[in-house]
């Protein structure tokens, strides 16, 4: 069976990983905003 | 079940849904008008750079289906249900290997058709578009009827209406902007669903005592936490393969690697996958809060929307909460609904009418052109969802069908000669024994099937009286 720490790693982990990933697209919108090269 | 578990009233629900809409037709005509000639309305004009790209790949595939079904997989199958589904990611991933290769051998390339006429001749260029077409128009119908379902559960909305209006808006901004439009539409939307998604889970997070929680799991439902789950097992590589073969024939993932700018392709690729993986589990554990904090649940498949909703209202958020869950769910029906018609009408355009029909199209008819069809099939969706069939079933069973398409584009991508008859056969026999597994074993057999017997088939191509491809490596030419 899964253990409690590893439910706490494994929940915690995907949200910390999905709220980075819309952090990492803001980053990359304003990178290609800069250097014109959004499309 | 409608007003009184999501505290949302009908006209809440209504002004809503049109806001976004008239938002998204705004920003649809807004960016369309960048939108020149025939490849800027297709392509983007082929020059998408990371933060779209990345942002576009990762929007279409989180569907209704992600946000919905994520929850009623941890509630079933536990830990290993939701890594089941997180699984489909790696579809993105792999395809990320192939989007360099993909551009190298068709740099002039507008479909995924292009593909397989260069490679295995009219005959499999034509057995793709029997599959494509039936998968695409039974996701397009399965997400169209989603979205009026989840408009009435969640607004009160009725379903006809709901459905009508969500696919209104698509057809209009798809129809104004072409993949601009959708590619620009898919970035707010991606970030309005990672960020509500995180909301939301932050909340449940806040609300639970993980010690309670994990002890009443493992008193309860201690299934949901078993390390050996050999059903949840199957799953994760049924997932997966289905996730393959959907990504790997799509012409949504060609549209979008012809779109974006060659060097970038790859990149965009690999990125939506890491960042999709998460997202099914950090929209799915909701449900393993469902017991421990005591909220029934009536509906199996209601499950994310009746949790998130009795945690936020916990929370203190009243209506807002059932706005927050609209808007999410909303969004992340349109992010698909718009790029499988604008990618299912680039085939039917450039493969159908072009193609098989030999029509012309020149560049002053092909915005009339393309227009007639984004609408002849957004009118042929509607008609097909308004019944309300169970057209979901038609999508999970297209699984051994498009899982029957992985090995057949891997070696046509890298290889230099194959048995294309053999490799067709193989198509065709993975197709109808994964559809007999799917009703004889089990769903969750259907793609292995498939994917397994088409596997030995292309292997057993490579090596009996293989065929030199005729055009390798050569760049093929437009119609």
């Amino acid at each position: 069976m899964f253990s409690e720490s590893f439910l706490h790693i494994f929940i915690y982990g995907a949200l910390g990983w999905t709220a980075l990933g819309a952090l990492a697209l803001i980053v990359l919108l304003i990178v290609d905003w800069i250097r014109g090269t959004l499309w | 079940m409608t007003e009184d578990v999501f505290s949302i009233s009908r006209s809440t629900g209504w002004i809503v849904v049109i806001l976004l809409g008239v938002l998204w037709v705004a920003l649809g005509i807004f960016w369309g008008k960048r939108a020149k000639n025939s490849e800027g309305f297709m392509l983007a004009g082929r020059n998408v750079g990371l933060s779209l790209g990345s942002a576009t790949a990762m929007a279409t595939w989180v569907t209704s289906n992600t946000t919905m079904l994520a929850p009623v997989f941890a509630l079933t199958l536990g830990i290993w249900g939701m890594l089941a589904y997180s699984t489909a990611s790696f579809g993105l991933l792999l395809f990320a290997l192939f989007v360099g290769r993909i551009r190298t051998l068709l740099p002039a390339g507008v479909t995924a058709g292009d593909f397989f006429r260069l490679r295995y001749g009219r005959a499999g260029w034509s057995l793709f578009l029997i599959i494509t077409m039936l998968y695409s128009l039974s996701w397009l119908v399965s997400m169209a009827i989603a979205g009026g379902d989840l408009l009435e559960a969640l607004a009160g909305i009725p379903y006809l209406q709901g459905m009508s209006l969500i696919l209104v808006v698509c057809i209009l901004y798809t129809l104004f902007g072409g993949l601009y439009a959708v590619i620009g539409t898919d970035f707010i939307q991606s970030l309005i669903i990672l960020v509500g998604i995180v909301f939301i889970g932050g909340l449940v997070v806040a609300k639970l005592d993980f010690s309670t929680a994990y002890e009443h799991i493992s008193t309860y439902q201690p299934s949901l936490l078993k390390i050996a789950m050999p059903a949840a097992l199957l799953a994760v590589f049924n997932n997966m393969l289905f996730g393959f073969g959907e990504v790997f024939h799509n012409n949504v993932w060609w549209s979008r690697a012809f779109a974006m700018r060659k060097d970038v392709a790859p990149k965009a690729f690999f990125l939506s996958g890491l960042l999709w993986f998460p997202i099914p589990i950090a929209a799915g554990f909701i449900a393993l809060a469902a017991g421990p904090l005591g909220i029934n649940i009536p509906d199996e498949n209601q499950t994310g929307p009746v949790v998130a909703s009795a945690v936020m209202n916990m929370s203190g958020l009243g209506a807002a909460s059932g706005i927050l869950i609209l808007i999410v769910l909303f969004c992340s029906m349109a992010s698909s609904i718009d790029s499988l018609l604008a990618a299912t009408s680039d085939l039917l355009i450039e493969d159908v009418q072009k193609g098989l029909f030999k029509a012309k199209v020149n560049e002053e008819k092909f915005r009339r052109s393309a227009g007639i069809v984004i609408v002849g099939l957004g009118v042929l969706v509607w008609l097909l969802a308004a019944p309300h069939w169970p057209i979901i079933n038609a999508l999970f069973i297209s699984g051994p069908l498009v899982g029957s398409l992985i090995w057949p584009v891997i070696a046509g991508l890298f290889w230099r000669k194959i048995n294309r008859r053999i490799v067709l056969a193989g198509i065709i026999a993975g197709s109808a024994l994964g559809v007999w597994a799917y009703f004889s074993l089990g769903w969750f057999t259907a793609s292995l099937v498939g994917a397994g017997v088409s596997m030995v088939a292309t292997i057993l191509a490579r090596f009996i009286s293989p065929e030199t491809f005729r055009e390798a490596d050569l760049p093929v030419q437009n119609h």
